[in-house]
């Protein structure tokens, strides 16, 4: 059995079918849309714009201070680096200096410690020592 | 000059924080002109994206940035065609963004409440039909029959030439025709 066949629509009813297709369905967008309000959207924008320069404001504040950061440990490390070259290189002067302490204290060796003239301001230095160092865990537990 | 005191300092700074930024246009014109646009691009990003949150969502981005446009505007349909190219873009990056937005569910269907029975089958004839189509070809759709832009328009905001918009919309209007007698 042949089925008859519905010939094609043509390019104009095509284009009204579905101008009336879309125009049915953008009546009813527009009946659904609720935006929010032009003041609501106006302030929101205000809000996002400012936070945006603020941040934009902050962000070369941030590098300066990483920039003063990075500066000052390669500052500290190349001050230690020195230090510790200028140490090894005077290490002999250290001993030198080592050996003639020594060699002043050794009369020191010969005092005796029983007598009151030496323990009484050893026993005080080493009390003010004591002192000193509660006091300055104090102050900078404080700070 | 006077100098300035931390008083001085303290009120610069409130007046700063609380002044207005520098945005494209004034208030009155925005508001204006969004009275005007706001409820057609809403139907434009709700039909496209297929999904009121985004098309929410997109509204207002699509505002803000054309309030952050450093654009001078011709005409009043020039801004517009601007601010539904910025719209076309959201809805473009917002497809290829990691969280699905469209296709998915695309909820056209549950959009509105319709009147009658006749109205239920037509419309989600055309929204089912709407769903078969490629982006473009429900933005070149939506632009020329429910906008009601020219070819030139529609080129700019979709960013194609002006001379390729009869072919592709032929093609589209052919699309859904033919899924809609499907």
């Amino acid at each position: 059995m042949n089925r008859r066949q519905e010939p094609d629509p043509s390019d104009s009813e095509i284009e009204a079918i579905v101008a009336n297709a879309i125009a049915a369905e953008a009546a009813l967008a527009r009946r659904e849309a609720t935006p929010p309000s032009s003041a609501i959207v106006w302030w929101r924008a205000q809000l996002r714009a400012r936070q945006e320069a603020a941040r934009a404001a902050d962000r070369p504040i941030t590098i300066v201070h990483t920039l003063a950061i990075a500066c000052a440990a390669g500052l500290s490390l190349s001050l230690i680096g020195t230090a510790i070259a200028a140490v090894r290189g005077s290490s002999g002067w250290l001993v030198d200096v080592y050996r003639s302490l020594t060699a002043a204290a050794a009369p020191l060796v010969s005092i005796d410690l029983t007598s009151r003239w030496v323990t009484l301001p050893m026993t005080a230095m080493l009390i003010s020592a004591l002192v000193a160092s509660v006091a300055a865990y104090v102050i900078f537990i404080d700070e | 000059m006077a100098d300035a005191t931390f008083l001085d300092v303290r009120r610069l700074q409130a007046n700063a924080d609380t002044a207005d930024v520098a945005l494209a246009m004034d208030e009155d014109a925005f508001r204006a002109f969004y009275d005007r646009t706001a409820g057609a691009l809403w139907g434009y990003l709700s039909r496209i994206s297929g999904d009121r949150q985004v098309a929410d969502d997109l509204l207002q981005e699509s505002y803000y940035r054309l309030l952050k446009a450093s654009v001078t505007f011709a005409s009043e349909a020039h801004r517009r065609n601007y601010l539904y190219r910025i719209a076309t873009n959201l809805v473009r990056d917002a497809r290829r963004s990691p969280r699905p937005l469209f296709d998915a569910g695309f909820d056209m269907a549950t959009m509105a409440a319709p009147q009658s029975p006749v109205d239920v089958e037509g419309r989600a004839d055309v929204r089912r039909a709407f769903t078969q189509l490629k982006p473009r070809e429900r933005a070149l759709l939506w632009l020329a029959y429910a906008q009601g832009s020219s070819h030139s328009e529609i080129a700019e905001v979709l960013g194609l030439k002006t001379g390729s918009i009869k072919l592709l919309l032929f093609r589209a209007r052919r699309r859904l025709a033919a899924t809609l007698q499907r």
